[in-house]
């Protein structure tokens, strides 16, 4: 019965062993996946070289295709640690390659210059963060009327599709515009809610707050910590803003820590004294 | 007085007015049964996967636009006795900052170079969205994706974007309508992509893939957990005791309880800033018993892959869905507390 036992036990430990492991085992690559990212990229770039392209960007190209067939052999062979090697490996030519592919001219390009060359592309984006403020919106129950925004997304879209660069440029900073000023109202509603979220959590910390300068009195801490405690109550007491009301319960956490320290000193003085005595 | 104090086993009787010293294995010879320490070796053993698959305390995932700015969402633990909460941004380019709380309210924050300061205020975990422009570069045609990120994560390409460089492996890669996501590591990686031009009708799809490497693990460890629990059962048995029969029914509860379908209109109330289309996919997946697979989503509401996959995903940050892997697809189910709440 105690082998039943022993045995059963050496199962459940290597169990958990294994599972606590199994986020560094999930964090393996899955070799197909590996294949899969270089065919696709070999087929990208096959289809960019052609007679023009420089000797060198051919050779790599070849030398990367090469390196895919053995790649292939290697995952065949369940040899996972070459395949990594030998994907990182492809992965650094194909790179080179797409690089040689480019023109050389164009260096590094700023973001915020691609985005003021094609605006139409943050479209998505703007869509997306609309969706965000939606979302909030609801939950603070404002009239914002969302209809106007909606019909522009769609507006742009047809412009898109259709080709009209400039009115789709145009419809696109309208909506820039009005998303601008959806948002400003939100957060206006927002900061009103926050406020009255922030007296809240004010309040339990002036009852806390009572307590603590109590204490402090009851064992003769020291004028100057009773002293901050009752202006930081006051002041928390009569803050008009979340900042203030932030700025008043970061005080109260600092002196606090204060409180603790100077209370565990008191006590340790206490027994040191009664240890001398005794 | 001063009374008199022996050292005794159990096996030695106990002494009359004297203090009572007992070695530590005597103890555990008394009070532990091997029955309990491998009872609670079972239950860690399925515990602990569990956590492992299930639980996250923080997440990020990354979303590249084909302008080149990045969307990054992220849920974040914080400490609720502190009324703020200072943020490490990715970058200092940011635009579309959203903080929201626990209670589903916008949280004010202020947004200094490469660091935001966010009023939690009792809040004890917070979501972040924003855009940030400060992790692609571009040369020529060829587009650079470079982040150091703190936690594993996930990153989803602009759409008829192709991989030509990456210095880290995936975890995983799937393909979601025209974009591929990835489940990449913590740390540095740079990825460089480039778009598509002639060959998008001869390229072939690539189909969503789990890591073989979870299967193998999660058979060895579901191998290893049954064969542990039926000679746990053989020997229970033998015993007639009735643990089995317990943790059946508790089971069986469970069960129950999570194939119920939902009242929708509560999740509504609880939950009044969802959006009327996320509604639907909440209606229809409490009629489906609680879970619905995310293809099936797809085909009833006739929508692409990324945008189920954002209501998706909003769904889970409203914290009302779970989305666990199945068969190589996303099953989305109700989470179990809304079930509960009904």
């Amino acid at each position: 019965m105690k082998k039943i036992y022993l045995f059963l036990v050496l199962i459940l430990i290597s169990t958990i062993v294994s599972a606590g492991n199994a986020n560094s085992i999930q964090a393996q690559s899955n070799p197909s996946i590996l294949l899969k990212i270089v065919i696709h990229a070999q087929k990208q770039l096959e289809s960019q070289i052609n007679q023009d392209s420089s000797i060198k960007t051919k050779q790599l190209f070849k030398d990367g295709t090469q390196q895919i067939i053995s790649l292939e052999e290697s995952l065949n062979n369940n040899d996972t640690d070459l395949a990594k090697k030998q994907f990182l490996s492809i992965m650094k030519i194909f790179k080179e390659t797409s690089k040689q592919l480019t023109n050389s001219q164009t260096s590094k390009v700023e973001i915020s210059t691609i985005i003021i060359e094609d605006p139409l592309k943050d479209l998505d984006r703007l869509h997306d963060y609309v969706g965000d403020l939606k979302i909030i919106n609801k939950k603070y129950n404002t009239t914002i009327n969302f209809s106007e925004i909606d019909d522009l997304f769609l507006v742009a879209k047809k412009q898109i599709y259709e080709k009209q660069a400039v009115d789709a440029l145009q419809t696109i900073m309208k909506l820039k515009q009005l998303t601008l000023e959806l948002n400003g109202i939100i957060r206006e509603h927002a900061s009103k809610q926050q406020y009255i979220h922030a007296k809240e959590y004010a309040q339990k910390y002036l009852g806390e707050l009572d307590l603590l300068i109590e204490n402090a009195k009851n064992q003769n801490l020291s004028e100057v910590i009773i002293k901050k405690l009752i202006i930081v109550r006051e002041n928390l007491s009569t803050a008009t803003n979340a900042d203030e009301i932030v700025k008043q319960i970061k005080e109260i956490i600092s002196l606090k820590e204060q409180f603790e320290l100077t209370k565990n000193a008191q006590i340790e003085s206490k027994v040191i004294l009664s240890k001398k005595i005794s | 007085m001063s009374p008199e104090t022996m050292l005794i086993t159990s096996e030695e009787p106990n002494q009359e007015n004297g203090i009572l010293f007992v070695r530590i294995n005597d103890i555990l010879k008394t009070m532990v049964k091997r029955y309990l320490i491998v009872t609670g070796l079972i239950i860690m053993s399925v515990i602990i996967p569990l956590q492992i698959s299930f639980s996250s305390s923080r997440s990020l995932e990354l979303i590249i636009y084909s302008d080149g700015s990045t969307h990054v969402s992220t849920k974040i633990d914080v400490n609720s006795l502190q009324p703020d909460f200072e943020l490490d941004l990715f970058g200092s380019s940011i635009n579309n900052f959203v903080a929201i709380g626990d209670t589903g309210f916008m949280l004010s924050e202020k947004i200094v170079k490469n660091k935001a300061i966010i009023y939690t205020l009792g809040s004890s975990e917070i979501t972040t969205d924003y855009d940030i422009q400060d992790l692609i570069s571009k040369e020529g045609r060829v587009w650079t994706f470079t982040f150091n990120s703190p936690i594993n994560y996930t990153l989803l390409l602009p759409k008829n974007s192709v991989i030509v460089g990456m210095n880290q492996l995936p975890n995983n890669m799937e393909q979601v309508d025209e974009q591929t996501k990835l489940d990449l590591n913590a740390g540095l990686t740079e990825i460089n992509y480039i778009f598509t031009t002639t060959i998008n009708s001869t390229q072939k799809p690539i189909i969503s893939n789990d890591s073989l490497f979870n299967y193998v693990n999660l058979i060895i460890i579901l191998g290893i957990s049954s064969t542990a629990i039926v000679v746990l059962v053989i020997i229970l048995k033998r015993k007639q005791q009735k643990l089995t029969s317990n943790t059946q029914t508790q089971f069986n509860i469970e069960n129950i309880t999570e194939k119920q379908s939902v009242n929708t209109e509560i999740i509504y109330d609880f939950k009044p800033e969802m959006r009327e289309d996320d509604k639907e996919i909440i209606k229809f997946i409490s009629n489906n018993k609680g879970q619905a697979f995310e293809s099936e989503l797809r085909k009833k509401f006739l929508l692409p892959r990324t945008t189920m996959w954002r209501a998706v995903k909003r769904l889970e940050r409203l914290g009302l869905i779970e989305i666990v892997k199945k068969d190589l697809q996303n099953l989305v189910k109700l989470k179990k507390d809304m079930v509960e709440e009904k």
